[in-house]
């Protein structure tokens, strides 16, 4: 159950955030503030989650990683 | 001792792989090598192609001319990718300024790294390279293949990809330069199934750890490079694949200070294999040294006279602890002072060996020169023994990654957040004491402190009681 609501969590703020790329410690910041007792494990849980089902995908430079949503705003192409 | 697997060892046969014949990997004659033009114009490449050194332009152009001759459904990415990757250069040499955009969204289903989305910004000029990623493969412990291996892949990726590639990455892979984004899920699916063989790390995570030869060829090595690599690496199997760390993190394992893959210049976390007990000394080689028997340096020194052995000045005057000493025909070593330099025994191999009482040490932070210039990794467990399966290796890991995930900004490395918090601080939290061994020179980097409880009294003293000892 507590990982549905960190999933809803982070989709929330992936779907009203003006940005379409976060690193992952922006979106354990997020989830901490609507869920202050979310482990960082939880929530890299839930993104490995999200990412299997299709709702989050990487964006990755080659150096960093950053997740975003699907459609939103990411394209395969970066420009 | 034989290799023993740990695992299953898929045996892969080339002769049963194999996608091309002899005729069409070898389908040019040096002849029309040399009188080979490629597309387009690449004047300031080709300089690079002069003297006598090897050159990337030379090859890439050799991979041009073989996908010129093979026919059409022998490859099923543009047959130009080359000579518009090489186009494109030109272009970049021209404008001072690259022309891949950087990043994208590519990979493989599940994966967050191993695959880096490359992409031309000159897409109408160089159309076959609009798409153009890099696909990493994780290498085996110490680089060990062998060529049915070697030999399928290089089919497979002149099959699915550009045909160019890399060996290795500074982090270690096979890379794997240049394929559409339609092709990476077959090759990942061939890697994996028929080949038995992974994608090594890219982005936010823990990238393809990397080791020397260690134990299987190397007579200096302290601990099997090859065990723990290929330990952490199967054990760290979700940090190498799913990035969640605030920037990249590297393993790398040398067997002894040596450092034959450079793990203290180059890795956030270096294993170093060291001794705590004393270097082995046989005297009788030591004598056969000095009688000229055995050549120094294991006869590295060749091709020139370079005089008689001279035991004085070649290794006891160059050890750094000045704690050799050779006298009345015998050799001795202060052990508690030797820093575990190997020169000694790089010199004298016969004569000297490391001790028997082997382990790690343990450095943290190393990187290049993006932010706050390049750094060396800094000692922080001095000696730890090892065993499988290296139950205190992880736990020190484990400790260190729950600091960095939580305290690390974004793009942050280990060496530079240890840095903001100062060394002090990251021992307190690693709970670990300072030691003399962490200590370059005391007036240079004095780190180490003393605080109020480690103080019998702490700061407050009795002024009655020191005056009736001390007047004034
Ligand atoms: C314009 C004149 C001077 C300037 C600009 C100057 C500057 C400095 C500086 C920058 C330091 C290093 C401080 C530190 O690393 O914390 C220093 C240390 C020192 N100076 Fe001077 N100094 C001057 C004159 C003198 C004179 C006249 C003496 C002695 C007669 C002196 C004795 C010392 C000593 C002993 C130290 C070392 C202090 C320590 O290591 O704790 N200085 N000085
Ligand atoms: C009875 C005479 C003296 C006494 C009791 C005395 C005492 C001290 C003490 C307690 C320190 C601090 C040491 C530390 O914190 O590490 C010191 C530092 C120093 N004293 Fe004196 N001192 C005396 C005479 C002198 C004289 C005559 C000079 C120079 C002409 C001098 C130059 C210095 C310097 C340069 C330092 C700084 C050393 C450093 O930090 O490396 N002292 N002294
Ligand atoms: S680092 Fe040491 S043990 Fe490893 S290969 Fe080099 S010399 Fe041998
Ligand atoms: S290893 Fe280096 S420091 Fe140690 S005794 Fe040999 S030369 Fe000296």
């Amino acid at each position: 159950m507590a990982m549905e609501d960190i999933k809803k969590a982070i989709v929330e703020f992936a779907e009203t955030n003006k940005k379409t790329k976060f690193y992952f410690k922006d979106i354990e910041k997020a989830v901490q503030k609507v869920i202050p007792d979310a482990k960082m494990r939880e929530i890299k849980k839930a993104c490995t989650e999200l990412i299997n089902d299709g709702t989050l995908i990487y964006f990755s430079t080659g150096s960093s990683t950053m997740y975003g949503l699907k459609g939103r705003g990411m394209t395969e192409d970066p420009e | 001792m034989a290799f023993e697997p740990k695992e299953p060892q898929k045996e892969i046969k080339y002769s049963e792989m194999r996608i091309y014949t002899d005729e069409e990997l070898n389908n040019y004659t040096e002849e029309e090598l040399k009188n080979f033009k490629i597309k387009h114009d690449i004047p300031d490449l080709e300089e690079l192609e002069k003297g006598p050194w090897p050159s990337f332009v030379s090859d890439a152009k050799q991979g041009a001319l073989h996908r010129r001759k093979l026919a059409d459904d022998r490859m099923l990415i543009d047959r130009d990718v080359i000579e518009d990757m090489l186009g494109q250069l030109q272009v970049s040499f021209n404008d001072g300024e690259t022309h891949w955009k950087h990043g994208g969204i590519v990979g493989v289903f599940g994966y967050g790294g191993g695959v880096i989305g490359r992409y031309s910004d000159l897409p109408e000029k160089f159309p076959s390279i609009a798409h153009f990623h890099t696909i990493r493969v994780n290498q085996p412990a110490s680089k060990f293949y062998n060529t049915d291996f070697l030999r399928t892949i290089c089919d497979l990726w002149e099959y699915r990809g550009s045909g160019m590639m890399n060996l290795h990455g500074s982090t270690g892979d096979l890379v794997l330069l240049g394929t559409t984004t339609e092709q990476l899920e077959p090759i990942f699916f061939e890697l994996t199934n028929e080949l038995d063989q992974d994608l090594g790390g890219s982005g936010s995570n823990l990238r393809t750890p990397s080791c020397c030869i260690g134990k299987a060829r190397c007579e200096f090595a302290c601990y099997d490079t090859q065990d723990l690599s290929y330990e952490l690496t199967t054990y760290y199997q979700d940090e190498l694949h799913r990035p969640a760390f605030p920037y990249k993190f590297k393993f790398k394992f040398d067997g002894c200070p040596n450092g034959c893959v450079a793990s203290i210049a180059r890795a956030d976390m270096s294993f170093i294999g060291t001794w705590r007990d004393e270097i082995r000394i046989d005297q009788d080689a030591v004598q056969g040294y000095i009688a000229g028997d055995f050549a120094p340096n294991g006869g590295a020194f060749a091709g020139r006279d370079w005089g008689k052995f001279d035991i004085q000045k070649e290794v006891i005057d160059l050890c750094p602890s000045k704690c050799m000493k050779y006298e009345d025909g015998v050799l001795t070593i202060d052990n508690s002072e030797c820093v575990r330099c190997m020169h000694c025994i790089n010199t004298m191999p016969r004569a000297l060996k490391p001790g028997k009482d082997t382990g790690i040490s343990i450095l943290c932070g190393a990187k290049a020169p993006i932010l706050e210039g390049a750094q060396m990794s800094t000692l922080i467990v001095p000696f730890m023994k090892l065993e499988p399966p290296y139950d205190n290796v992880k736990e020190f890991i484990e400790k260190v990654w729950e600091f960095w995930m939580e305290e690390g900004k974004n793009r942050e490395r280990l060496g530079e957040l240890i840095q903001r918090f100062g060394l002090p601080k990251f021992l307190e939290i690693m709970e670990l004491p300072p030691a003399p061994q962490m200590v370059k020179m005391p007036r240079e980097n004095p780190y180490i402190f003393w605080k109020e409880e480690d103080v019998p009294g702490g700061w407050d003293r009795d002024i009655k009681d020191y005056r009736a000892r001390h007047k004034r």
